[in-house]
């Protein structure tokens, strides 16, 4: 069977409601003016989260840990600052204080409010984040590490992912772990995301 | 031509869902793209010279309508496509696996990839309908068929 028979397949489940036809055949009769169906809006979480350089502000006050984090392949102790306020802005340093990265994030529930991280949900982030390192070699070339396991055998695979980038500078490779498969979208020179679920849309985060 | 409303729904209506569904990912918001498509071939007095014009602009119409209602606000709050993907009763747990991966792509690589496989359209057709360059469209299937290879594996084929 050829990909497009299997594919056509799998799309034959998926069929249009009759309602449609009955709601444009009203349309048309009546000549009412259009409205679309209410959406029904599920529980929904959306992590909007900013890697980019951050604004850091010491001395405001705030939570302070000491985490692990993953620098160049070597497990290292960092301390993780964060600063709460409506963007939940955090910053990871290491010991001597240099700030290595930082970022911010919300919330957005089903109704469009919006919350900040909580702690928990930051130090998640951050250890979703820390899988994944992206690296811009002197050759020119771009290079993906990922850790492929959390247990104590722990081992990082490196991709060379130079020729993956399309035409807008936007690369997109699954990396398989053993926590099941990581999305990876990363934007050239301006910063990656990974997902458990989906490749996230690169509109949505980095610098430019 | 032009063809009465049950004639378009029964003709196109699955196949416009299809693509609809493909881009915005959402069940209730590829009905309304449907609905929205249908209506504007309705309203819009422009004659078709043929069958295949006439899809071809229907699936333009509700590919950029898909685009828009994925972009909208509400739409990104939502992420229901998978719960949806469990009440579908697929023939075989590799055509909800396929389909499924193929959801996973980035938008402009699932178009594409739908187009081709499921529409049968050429790379140069897709380019018209998409306006996209040729070259864009290529280089976009070969992507999305390379990450579909990676994340299917044994179960995508190598043919073209």
């Amino acid at each position: 069977m050829t990909n497009s028979e299997r594919y056509q397949r799998a799309c034959s489940v998926l069929h249009a409601s009759e309602s449609c036809l009955m709601e444009v055949k009203a349309m048309n009769s009546k000549a009412k003016r259009y409205m679309p169906r209410l959406v029904a809006v599920c529980a929904a979480v959306v992590l909007l989260l900013a890697l980019a350089s951050v604004a850091y502000a010491t001395d405001l006050g705030g939570i302070q840990r000491r985490i692990q984090i993953w620098i160049n392949g070597d497990q290292t102790d960092a301390v993780l600052d964060i600063q709460g306020g409506r963007n939940a802005e955090y910053a990871v340093s290491d010991e001597q204080g240099n700030i290595l990265f930082g970022g911010g994030g919300v919330v957005i529930n089903e109704f469009g409010r919006e919350r900040p991280l909580t702690e928990d949900e930051i130090i998640e982030h951050l250890e979703n984040i820390q899988k994944v390192e992206v690296e811009y070699r002197e050759d020119g070339t771009v290079w993906v590490s990922y850790r492929v396991s959390k247990t104590e055998s722990i081992y990082i695979v490196t991709d060379d992912i130079t020729e993956l980038f399309d035409e807008n500078g936007v690369c997109y490779v699954q990396l398989d772990t053993d926590d099941g498969p990581l999305y990876l979208t990363v934007k050239y020179q301006a910063g990656f995301a990974t997902s458990p679920h989906r490749f996230v849309d690169p509109d949505s985060f980095g610098t430019e | 031509m032009k063809l009465s409303v049950d004639e378009t729904f029964y003709k196109y209506g699955d196949r416009i869902f299809r693509a609809a569904f493909t881009v915005c990912r959402n069940r209730d918001d590829a009905d309304d793209v449907v609905q929205d498509t249908l209506i504007r071939y309705y309203s819009l007095n422009k004659d078709f010279e043929s069958e295949a014009h006439l899809k071809a602009w229907l699936l333009r119409v509700a590919i950029n309508r898909a685009k828009d209602l994925a972009a909208s606000f509400w739409r990104k709050q939502t992420a229901a496509w998978e719960d949806y993907m469990e009440e579908l009763a697929f023939e075989t747990p590799e055509d909800s696996r396929l389909l499924d991966a193929v959801l996973r792509l980035p938008e402009k690589y699932r178009t594409v990839i739908h187009l081709f496989y499921y529409e049968d359209y050429s790379v140069s057709e897709i380019a018209k309908i998409l306006r996209r360059a040729e070259g864009t469209v290529k280089s976009q299937l070969n992507r999305g068929r390379l990450l579909l290879k990676t994340m299917l594996q044994e179960e995508w084929n190598d043919d073209e």
